[in-house]
């Protein structure tokens, strides 16, 4: 601070600097925008308006130079992220290539980022799902990890609150495992998704097939139109951003949002290296950046920090933060900063056939993707030899079959003819990890990144617990299969690293103690109470549901509680 | 010089190559600019004559009207690993050796009944172990058939002509009938 004069500090000082602005980062800048408060929103890559930096958006397929592959160059030089399903000529832009942010695997991991504004909001899978009682109560049920701080009545309030906004199409199915929400209309399930629901639910009590929830404007509301958004087109090119704004993302809903408040301000290329922490005050009081451009190393002030870098980032930026007081991280008095990550079991798939409805098909497509299957296993009482268990998308569909045999005239007849498939069913497997000391991330003692902050190392693997769930998550879905009259079916389990769930979380897990955790219910930092963290790295367990609709909440419920403590003068 | 320019360079070198000679084009290069194969002009015109065999033009457009050929010759070049542009390569030369053996000719030289009985031939030996043809030959017709088709379906003429793409459905109706369309 001693190199710049009094102006210039003014200039960097904000009420409120939020790190990163992708899923949660974006809810962070929106919640504290509105409430007033002038925001530094700091991301690491390149700024990516809405519409405007969508450059494939409308393009059809001929117009892709590769139809849609990406070169041979680019799929060896980056063996990381070309694992990613969403990788392909349409949204490379968006993902970042393996030599730019070098990490160091301790065991294999493959770690999919998206930096740019936005993050991965842009690329995400969209499904959203509440958690239940039953998910924040795992933990002191089954004895793992340690206890959630909050419960489900915490957490409600504020997935409506962000449910309102963000738009999520689904049914009120009244499941207490899967609890209901503010719903637009759902996507219905198609015929063979329907007899599927229908069968479970005559043969299981507690098994259920749903319409999946998914983050679509099916029906916008006002709200949604305020925010430039329309009806979703049901495109499913959603990797491209979608110029509807038809799901959400940051780029479409909140960061424009925040924007256009007059509070926001948005820096992007900035890497943050670290949050400073001043000793005398006991409190951080900004954090230092280094411009990617420029490499220059510039200091923000504000009197909130709101840690949104992603998950693993985040671990990173809070485990490079380090002083005298902090030597092991900033807020790490207990040790566990950077350990107890955890993920989402993603490597069983089963797929099967059906020989009936044929008189039906669909038309358009779905862009909730079909069914849901939430979880059942260990709902109620402990009932298997593993603990907890998996949520399940099924979905049915037919398909063009397009025969290549032959060359000539009959070869052109055949690719028009219409060549209708049977009915295919697929299932994937969505298992929750149990969060483990021995799964962690650290700073790699030597190794630095081109902007000199310390490599990560990440080490984290599966166990056998994992392995128990996946055979039962096969032998369920087998029976549940064969009893529907499936035929054909085919279980498959991949040896897929972790991190290619998307969904790694935890690292600065809450909890009620001091001593095991290093945020408390309000995701705010036991030990420096201006500091809050409510991205992936906040999660105390990961119970199956895909994650981002709960960091969402999170956020804006941690914004709330930290402009109340703000004005109490507390922080 | 603008990429444009080059271009524009290009394409008047191209047209230039295009009066020359049957004879001249011996040593030609390929039309389109390739960076990791190196196909000439010769090979280019077995690749057109190939893909023109397995999409024809009927009353409808085929693969050379298409410049499905030259879309072949692109993923080649940008889209194979090594090996496999090497066998691409390698079973180009056997393909021309074995329609020379077989019909005491050139491919171009065929009829197209014989060029269809040639591609059928292949497409019939199926066995990885047995096989009556060597395996960078099968490479070469494989990747050449693959992306003929490829090309063709995913062409404009395809998608807005034969079966119309929709970038904007903007519907989704699960529960729709469904009469199996007799073809035309």
């Amino acid at each position: 601070m001693a190199n710049l004069n009094i102006d210039s500090v003014k200039d960097h000082t904000f009420d409120a600097i939020v790190i990163g602005s992708g899923m949660s980062g974006g809810w962070a800048a929106k919640e504290l925008t509105d409430k007033g408060l002038k925001t530094l929103i700091l991301e690491r890559g390149r700024d990516v308006k809405h519409n405007k930096d969508y450059p494939t958006t409308n393009m059809y397929p001929w117009e892709f130079e590769h139809r849609g592959e990406l070169p041979m160059a680019v799929q060896e030089a980056n063996p990381i992220v070309n694992r990613c399903y969403a990788f392909g000529e349409d949204a490379a832009h968006f993902f970042v290539k393996d030599n730019e942010h070098p990490y160091v695997q301790e065991k294999p991991f493959d770690w999919i980022r998206g930096y740019q504004v936005g993050g991965k909001s842009l690329l995400w899978a969209r499904q959203t799902q509440r958690w239940s009682e039953f998910d924040f109560e795992g933990p002191a049920r089954d004895g793992f990890a340690v206890d959630w701080p909050i419960r489900y009545k915490d957490i409600a309030p504020w997935y409506s609150y962000v449910e309102k906004f963000a738009g999520i199409a689904g049914n009120r199915d009244g499941i207490a495992e899967l609890p209901d929400g503010e719903f637009l209309p759902a996507f219905p399930l198609n015929v063979v998704e329907t007899y599927f629901s229908g069968h479970v639910k005559s043969k299981y009590s507690n098994r259920h097939v749903i319409s999946a929830r998914c983050a679509h404007l099916s029906k916008p509301n006002q709200i949604h139109l305020d925010q430039g958004r329309v009806q979703c087109q049901e495109r499913i090119l959603c990797q491209r951003g979608c110029p509807f704004g038809g799901y959400f993302s940051a780029n479409a809903s909140t960061i424009p949002w925040a924007l256009k408040s007059g509070h926001a301000t948005l820096r992007p290329f900035s890497v943050v290296e670290s949050v400073i922490y001043d000793e005398k005050l006991g409190k951080a009081t900004g954090v230092r950046v280094i411009d990617t451009n420029t490499k220059e190393a510039i200091e923000y002030y504000a009197k909130i920090i709101f840690v949104n870098a992603a998950a693993i980032n985040t671990n990173l930026v809070l485990l490079n933060s380090t002083s005298h007081r902090f030597p092991n991280g900033l807020g790490n008095d207990s040790g566990v900063l950077g350990k107890y990550v955890a993920f989402h079991n993603y490597s069983a798939h089963i797929n099967a056939e059906y020989d009936g409805f044929k008189e039906w098909t669909t038309d358009g497509r779905n862009p909730a993707g079909g069914g849901y299957i939430p979880r059942f296993r260990n709902v109620y009482k402990q009932e298997t030899n593993f603990l907890r268990g998996y949520a399940s998308g099924f979905s049915a569909y037919r398909y063009q079959q397009r025969p290549w045999d032959g060359v000539g005239s009959s070869l052109k007849d055949n690719l028009v003819k219409d060549n209708l498939s049977g009915w295919k069913v697929g299932s994937h497997m969505m298992g929750e990890t149990i969060p483990k000391e021995s799964n962690f991330v650290t700073l790699d003692k030597t190794l630095k990144d081109q902007w000199g902050i310390p490599q990560l190392k990440i080490s984290v693997d599966y166990d056998d617990n994992d392995e128990k769930m996946k055979k039962d998550y096969i032998e369920q879905l087998t029976e549940m299969f064969t009893t529907a009259g499936f035929t054909n079916i085919k279980a498959s389990s991949d040896h897929r690293a972790p991190g290619l769930d998307i969904h790694e979380m935890g690292g600065a897990r809450m909890g009620n103690d001091p001593k095991t955790s290093v945020l408390n219910k309000w995701n705010q930092m036991h030990a420096v109470k201006n500091v809050f963290v409510t991205d992936g790295a906040c999660m105390t367990s990961t119970s199956c549901q895909n994650p981002s609709l709960t960091y969402m909440a999170f956020t804006a419920r941690a914004a709330d509680y930290a402009v109340g403590e703000m004005k109490k003068g507390n922080i | 010089m603008h990429r444009r320019t080059v271009i524009k360079n290009l394409a008047l070198i191209i047209g230039g190559a295009a009066l020359l000679p049957a004879c001249m084009q011996g040593n030609g290069k390929a039309s389109i600019a390739l960076k990791n194969v190196d196909i000439s002009a010769d090979q280019e015109n077995l690749v057109g004559d190939i893909s023109e065999t397995i999409i024809p033009k009927t009353n409808t457009p085929g693969a050379k009207e298409l410049s499905l050929h030259l879309f072949v010759l692109k993923m080649v070049d940008d889209c194979y690993k090594k090996e496999d542009q090497q066998a691409f390569i390698t079973g180009m030369g056997q393909f021309t050796d074995a329609v020379k053996k077989k019909y005491d000719k050139s491919f171009a030289g065929l009829t197209t009944k014989q060029r269809e009985e040639m591609l059928l031939s292949i497409e019939a030996d199926k066995d990885p172990k047995n096989g009556v043809n060597p395996k960078e030959l099968k490479t070469f017709y494989g990747i050449v058939k693959g992306q003929t088709v490829n090309g063709y379906t995913n062409s404009k003429y395809f998608m807005t002509k034969q079966v119309v793409y929709e970038l904007i459905p903007g519907r989704y109706n699960a529960r729709f009938p469904y009469k199996q369309k007799q073809s035309a």
